[in-house]
């Protein structure tokens, strides 16, 4: 069953670098259980990230060159439209369920089964070939741990939730023997505005105000009376600004 | 004619014998991969080799050279003079065969000892089976020898006699010369053999550093294959060293997987290893079984991957590996086990991704944030905060780089930093860190096999370090020390890197220091393998600790002979199951000692060792151990008793 997999331009939470979703990774690893050789598509400026998908056992990844911050939708959509058409249509679109770059929704899998005129299911977390040719069986995951059963009538696009399977582990030579394909796509006239005010976001640590000195250390008093421990206190919170008599 | 004149031949025929079976053994060796051999100055060097580096390693298990210097001096010794037999006017001389007989009769001696180590009852780490008869073979060819030479240098009174012992003699020696493919005698031949042609010719350099011989060779990452799958993928002077391996155990003995009931042991595997280029189910071994044994399919061939549970290793065998170094310092054949591990995991995890699932995830958190923790690299001075740490990016040059390596993620290894942060203020030492700039040195990326992140890391950390001046980068982490010191100069950049007890002692010595005394505490210091053994550096925190006043007592296993805590090589990701935990079996150790303290001088050991359970002695870094005697020395005039705080609780 011809499969391709769907790879967004998900960046690294830590580093903001790009690098292959983790969902889309576990999609293709269900894609490689029902084809020997699933393939990726990828609409944007390169296929920096992406690529781990050929390590993670892709076999080959298409990569539709578009400029930074274009809407992928159209050419997604142009490029799955040829390839349904063509000798060896793809029976089966697997994609991940939520954005996880910097301008993505979330709603590609939607706009696109809409663009297209395919079912779309949600959130498999297994699948197998039905028995009837053409059909699919989806373990759909349900709240609080349910699942659904349901077949599907291909193509179809399906997306994959978090719960299915972990990923193949990655490995770099298959990543680097892995076939990359790439192609020119017509530049959409949308624009789209990417200066949207980002800012990045740092949770710094609360400095004290007792830079430059050890705690503990010099200040340690080994059981004193109870007026001199009080009495201590009181000169170290006025020593470091702390506490201040008379000083407002 | 008597029988003593077909000694010559026997010895002809055993050589024939040993050719023939060693050059099976050879055209299995020319199915490796080529490598570089210098062959002149490898036989230049043989003698040396042999006679000082080798007899060093033997030495050190006095009944080991005791038996093998005579046993393979008489055998050596005895056919060497047999050779001059094949002269007729030579076999006529008396004084000849007096000579021929001493020989064997010092063989003789050899094989005597030889066979109390193994009988009654053979020491545990020797194998037995074809080894177990070894000094049986070699005790009937030497008495059989002596007895025909000693008839001969008498003038050959009893000729029958004389041919009834040399029969048994002929089938002793040529029983012999017929293990040279698969069996003891094969250590002979391949073992010289491998000294000549060492993968590592510095190691027997004296004067070369400890660490040129010991970081991990690049490997080309556009290669066809990347790593070891089978045995043809390892270079031909590997496969002969395999060969080389005489199973004397001593690895095993001080493997700290194999101790902690992991299934390693280093005998075995190069054991293994050795088989599998010969092909078939079999495996002639004899020795102890892999502890905790997981099945195997056993199919092994020049061809056929080694490491698979359909193989001869099973995967566990191979990740329960610490990289600890400690067989290759035992191994009296030089065999350079680590190196073979770490081309089987690259292997593993290049190529298949087969790599244990929670080893999986600090590679996933490197290739995303160049960080095994999974932290971004700008919280990795997020500890600091009110100390004073200068950001070199801040001034361009300093004299000395702080590399804070992964310990600045981690509680504990916060407290070590501390300690040091402070102790370079109060020297006033020009330092500065490379802050949000640092990325992890790709130690553990290396180790657990991922060569792509590893050669990544290091471009990229050498490009940033290129950025600024310093002539000196000083580090808490043996690890990072290790591989920016001995392993980044293949990449292009060579540094003077200095390790913080080093450092530390560098400034007591010179005064720069005042620390008070901490005399009345006894201590005993555990030497991080990367360190003592990957680097030779023993004695400066021996020095420290010894200026400080500490009663320091040696544990037995110290030095370059120290056991591992069980956390270098990614183990701890890989977290093979066992018997037993390694820093159990160390903090044992550190107990038997009495000291109520152990120094330690590496953020992983120290979190390995603080993750004893159970009342144990307290785990300090060297560095808060000075910097505890500094404070001492502030609070108090020289001289005053220390105060309460300070002594253990």
């Amino acid at each position: 069953m011809k499969t391709i997999v769907l790879l967004s331009d998900a960046r690294n939470p830590v580093s903001g670098r790009a690098q292959l979703s983790r969902l889309e990774a576990q999609a293709i690893g269900l894609a490689a259980d029902l084809d020997e050789t699933p393939q990726g598509l990828h609409v944007g400026p390169g296929e920096e990230g992406v690529a781990a998908g050929l390590g993670h056992g892709l076999r080959g990844l298409d990569v539709v060159e578009a400029p930074e911050g274009e809407d992928p939708l159209p050419a997604l959509a142009a490029f799955l439209k040829d390839a349904l058409s063509g000798d060896a249509p793809p029976a089966l679109v697997l994609c991940g369920r939520r954005g996880e770059g910097g301008l993505e929704t979330g709603l590609v899998p939607y706009l696109l089964a809409e663009a297209l005129g395919l079912p779309i299911l949600a959130d498999a977390v297994a699948m197998r070939p039905g028995e009837a040719p053409g059909t699919l069986v989806v373990d759909q995951a349900m709240a609080k741990g349910a699942r659904r059963r349901i077949t599907a009538r291909l193509p179809a696009i399906v997306t994959v939730h978090p719960l299915s399977s972990p990923p193949q582990p990655f490995a770099f030579g298959r990543m680097r023997r892995g076939d990359i394909r790439r192609h020119a796509a017509a530049v959409c006239e949308v624009p789209v505005d990417v200066g949207a005010g980002e800012r990045p976001h740092r949770a710094r640590p609360k400095l004290m105000r007792t830079a430059g000195t050890a705690s503990g250390g010099a200040n340690l008093h080994v059981g004193p009376e109870p007026e001199e421990a009080a009495r201590l206190i009181l000169a170290y919170l006025e020593e470091n600004g702390i506490r201040g008599y008379g000083r407002g | 004619m008597t029988a003593a004149a077909f000694l010559p031949w026997l010895v002809v025929a055993m050589l024939l014998v040993a050719a023939v079976q060693i050059g099976r053994r050879v055209r299995l060796w020319r199915g490796g991969k080529p490598a570089t051999v210098d062959w002149f100055a490898g036989l230049k060097a043989l003698p040396k080799r042999y006679l000082v580096d080798v007899h060093h390693v033997v030495d050190r298990d006095k009944s080991a050279s005791r038996m093998h210097v005579p046993t393979a001096g008489g055998l050596v010794l005895a056919c060497g003079l047999l050779g001059f037999g094949l002269v007729p006017a030579i076999t006529a001389s008396r004084l000849y065969w007096a000579l021929v007989a001493l020989a064997f009769l010092v063989m003789g001696a050899g094989v005597v000892l030889e066979a109390r180590r193994r009988y009654p009852r053979a020491l545990p780490r020797l194998s037995l089976g074809l080894w177990q008869r070894l000094p049986v073979h070699l005790g009937v060819f030497a008495a059989g020898g002596f007895l025909t030479a000693l008839l001969a240098a008498l003038g050959n009174p009893l000729p029958a006699l004389s041919f009834v012992l040399f029969f048994p003699a002929a089938a002793a020696g040529l029983a012999l010369a017929a293990t040279t493919a698969s069996g003891p005698m094969r250590h002979a031949l391949a073992g010289a053999t491998h000294l000549v042609a060492h993968p590592r010719p510095p190691r027997f350099e004296h004067q070369a550093a400890k660490g040129d011989t010991t970081g991990l060779r690049p490997l080309d990452l556009e290669a066809d294959k990347l790593g070891a799958e089978t045995p043809a993928d390892f270079a031909w002077n590997r496969l002969l060293a395999f060969d080389a391996c005489v199973q004397c155990g001593r690895c095993e003995a001080a493997c700290p997987a194999f101790a902690a009931g992991q299934p390693l042991s280093p005998k075995h595997l190069i054991a293994d290893l050795a088989a599998a280029s010969g092909g078939g189910h079999a495996r002639p071994y004899a020795g102890n079984p892999y502890p905790n044994e997981r099945a195997i399919g056993g199919a092994a061939g020049m061809h056929a991957p080694i490491v698979s549970p359909d193989g001869i290793v099973h995967p566990d065998t191979l990740w329960s590996c610490t990289t600890c170094r400690a067989c290759v310092e035992e191994c009296p054949m030089m065999i350079e086990h680590v190196d073979a591990i770490v081309d089987l995991r690259r292997y593993q995890t290049l190529e298949l991704g087969a790599l244990p699932l929670k080893a999986e995830e600090p590679l996933a958190n490197y290739r995303g944030c160049d960080e095994p923790s999974g932290r971004p690299l700008y919280e990795r001075t997020d500890f600091a905060a009110g100390l004073s740490l200068p950001r070199i990016v801040e001034r361009g040059e300093a004299e000395v780089l702080l590399w804070l390596g992964q310990a600045a993620y981690d509680l504990r290894g916060q407290r070590t930093l501390k300690a040091l942060i402070q102790t370079l203020n109060a020297a006033g030492v020009d330092f500065a860190v490379l802050g949000g700039q640092e990325r992890d040195c790709g130690d553990l990326a290396r180790r657990l096999g991922d060569e792509a992140t590893f050669q990544r890391l290091a471009t990229a950390n050498i490009e940033i370090l290129s950025r600024y001046r310093f002539s000196r980068i000083l580090t808490a982490d043996p690890h990072a020390l290790h591989v920016i010191r001995n392993e980044y100069p293949a990449f292009g950049g060579s540094y003077e890197v200095v390790h913080h007890t080093a450092f530390l002692a560098e400034l007591v010595e010179s005064g720069r220091l005042a620390p008070a005394s901490l005399a009345g505490r006894t201590i005993t210091y555990h030497d991080p393998c990367y360190l003592g053994r990957y680097n030779g550096e023993v004695e400066a925190p021996r020095a420290l600790l010894d200026a400080l006043g500490l009663e320091r007592r040696e544990m037995a296993r110290s030095g370059k002979r120290s056991m591992c805590c069980g956390g270098g090589g990614g183990a701890p990701s890989a977290d093979i199951p066992g018997d037993t935990r390694i820093p159990d079996i160390r903090m044992v150790q550190v107990k038997e000692t009495g000291a109520k303290t152990v120094a330690v001088a590496c953020p992983q050991c120290t979190a390995m060792l603080e993750g004893v359970t159970g009342e144990r002695p307290e785990v300090k870094d060297v560095a808060e151990l000075l910097w505890e005697a500094i404070e001492a020395g502030r609070r108090k005039p020289a001289g005053a008793a220390p105060t309460r705080e300070l002594q253990p609780a």
